[in-house]
């Protein structure tokens, strides 16, 4: 389903707000393990459960993760960053506040470029900030259940500004930022696990009239649901102007199950966060040390990775899509190719029986036993004609199998091609031996029956013998 | 002040105010406003923001796991019966809270 439904009388407005779980090993001010799915309430210790008195301390992995996002996202990185506490009540944060960024996050006035259709589109990044999660709650009846594992846990919030138009453009603009981020080694990146989340703001209005009345849209858990949640909402918008109504600012909850939003009863009191600086952690300024690791940390982003995957080895867009979708492929590709197979053949083998076999085993290609030097000995041993490609399609399961070198496969197993024209000058001679009724065939003038006489050749070989030299010795021997 | 914002101030703070409070409050924190009122009036051009009243930064710890692992092999950070005995009511690992949904 495209964005054919919308109303095209109006124009689209969506922004959005990004959470990612760094991938840190502890919280983001104590040391508790930060980890999904462990026993409720084994993750937590004073700093996180809130107590009184105690003294949150900044985890520094998380400070440089959160200056390497911003770094990636083009964002002007703060000289003096500083976190605020931002004041509610809540049962699932046991300080009544959250202790976020407000004044001085680590990056504002960023941008991030992606690939729409066959257009580059730039999104404005507003700000990049570091905070903490909440615990989590579990309903049930009359009572609510906390576990506050999760409390603590290190976030990085990412605003753009409201410059996506459309839901199909949110969804290929979430999914070019998950990659980035998978790409810089920060989050998994896993909206189904809520390792990211993203909430986004929408409002229509008439072309060239700005921005129009704002609700915010939640509860979305994957890029295709966002674009789903996007393209009802800004329908029901169009609606509700089309027939004279006024749209009111408010919250609207993704009901997957029914494909549409619906508003989330609320106060009417507007949020006042009453942010204020907090006292209990001095202001981060970064020294040239850190900023140099921040600059290390940067690699090449998965758009300019395309781009040079087409324009070095010549790939289509298509094709340099899928290898650059992860870092780790795109890294794979490139080794099998310094060790001088060629792009092409690669690109081919990759896409379709190499991710047979790891859809088959549930793998994936950096983890798989087929490693690059593998993967190209493969392919040499097919390019000098010591194997077929047939066989080298066995052989390739057989490495996944065993987890051994190809040669090694080839020569356990004896699978190397036979070459010596001599050797297959015999067999030949035999299979003509056996079938004299078809070579007579073939000598009338019935040349498909040739097809037969080869296919009892390789079957006689194991499939083993050259192609080429069983069809010279062939047409030798019949003319 | 107006009442109104007193009130608001209140909820914001989860505090429930009886009438007479709202009174004596009204005009106390009245009196504050005017304070900070008068501090607002001050030329502060070109000054930073004393955020902090220390003026050390940097206190950061490395990325490491809490070894106050007192149960058994389960990483846990903190030993969790003694957490829990501070909770008011707990089932199965949970504090449990009136339902708020
Ligand atoms: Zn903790």
């Amino acid at each position: 389903m495209g964005d054919v439904l919308v109303n095209d009388k109006y124009e689209t407005f969506v922004g959005l707000e990004i959470h990612i779980h760094l991938l840190t090993e502890s919280k983001m001010f104590c040391g508790c393990k930060a980890n999904y799915g462990d026993e409720p309430n084994t993750n937590v210790c004073p700093v996180c459960l809130g107590y009184p008195g105690v003294l949150p301390t900044v985890n520094e992995r998380a400070m440089e993760m959160g200056y390497v996002v911003a770094r990636a996202l083009n964002c002007r990185l703060s000289r003096k960053t500083y976190f605020e506490r931002k004041n509610y009540f809540y049962p699932d944060m046991p300080k009544n506040y959250q202790i976020s960024q407000f004044q001085e996050p680590v990056g504002v006035e960023g941008y991030m470029d992606f690939e729409f259709g066959d257009e580059i589109k730039r999104i404005r990044i507003h700000d990049v900030h570091l905070e903490e999660d909440a615990g989590k709650m579990i309903h049930a009846g009359d009572m609510s259940l906390q576990d506050f594992n999760r409390a603590g846990y290190p976030l990085l919030e990412i605003v753009t500004e409201p410059d996506l138009k459309s839901g199909e453009e949110t969804e290929a603009f979430l999914r070019a930022f998950r990659r980035t981020v998978r790409y810089l080694g920060v989050c998994d990146g896993n909206m189904d696990e809520g390792s990211m989340k993203c909430d986004a703001n929408i409002s229509i209005n008439l072309p060239g009239a700005g921005l129009g009345t704002k609700v915010e849209l939640k509860n979305m858990n994957s890029p295709r649901f966002v674009r789903r949640g996007l393209q009802y909402e800004a329908q029901r918008q169009a609606s509700v102007l089309d027939e004279g109504g006024k749209l009111i600012q408010e919250t609207r909850l993704w009901n997957e199950n029914r494909d549409i939003t619906e508003s989330m009863r609320t106060k009417e009191m507007a949020n006042d966060y009453r942010y204020f600086p907090e006292p209990d952690m001095p202001p981060f300024c970064p020294d040239d040390a850190f900023m140099a690791a921040v600059e290390e940390a940067q690699v090449e982003l998965p758009l300019t990775r395309k781009h040079k995957l087409m324009r070095k080895y010549s790939l289509s867009s298509e094709q340099a899509e899928f290898i650059h979708d992860e870092k780790g492929n795109a890294d794979y590709f490139e080794r099998v190719l310094a060790l001088g197979a060629e792009a092409q053949s690669v690109y081919t083998w990759l896409s379709s029986d190499v991710q047979k076999e790891l859809n088959l085993l549930n793998m994936t290609l950096t983890r798989s036993p087929l490693s690059a030097e593998r993967f190209a000995e493969l392919l040499r041993l097919m390019e000098e004609g010591q194997i077929s490609g047939k066989i080298a399609k066995q052989v390739l399961i057989d490495v996944f199998e065993e987890n051994e070198d190809p040669s090694r496969i080839v020569e356990k197993k004896g699978l190397s091609q036979i070459s010596d024209p001599a050797a297959i000058a015999r067999i030949i001679d035999k299979v003509l031996g056996e079938n004299e009724q078809v070579v007579q065939a073939v000598r009338e003038g019935e040349q498909k029956q040739k097809g037969f006489l080869v296919g009892q050749i390789m079957k006689e070989t194991g499939g083993r013998a050259a192609p080429a030299l069983v069809q010279k010795i062939l047409s030798e021997k019949l003319s | 002040m107006k009442k109104e914002e007193l009130l608001t101030t209140a909820s914001l703070a989860l505090l429930e105010l009886e009438e007479g409070e709202v009174e004596r409050l009204g005009e106390e924190v009245a009196r504050m406003l005017d304070y900070f009122e008068m501090m607002t009036k001050l030329d502060v051009d070109g000054l930073e923001p004393t955020t902090h009243a220390f003026q050390k930064t940097n206190r950061l710890r490395a990325d490491v796991l809490n070894n106050n692992n007192n149960n058994n092999n389960t990483n846990n950070s903190f030993n969790r019966p003694l957490i829990m005995e501070n909770g008011n009511d707990v089932e199965d690992d949970f504090f449990v809270i009136p339902n708020v949904l």
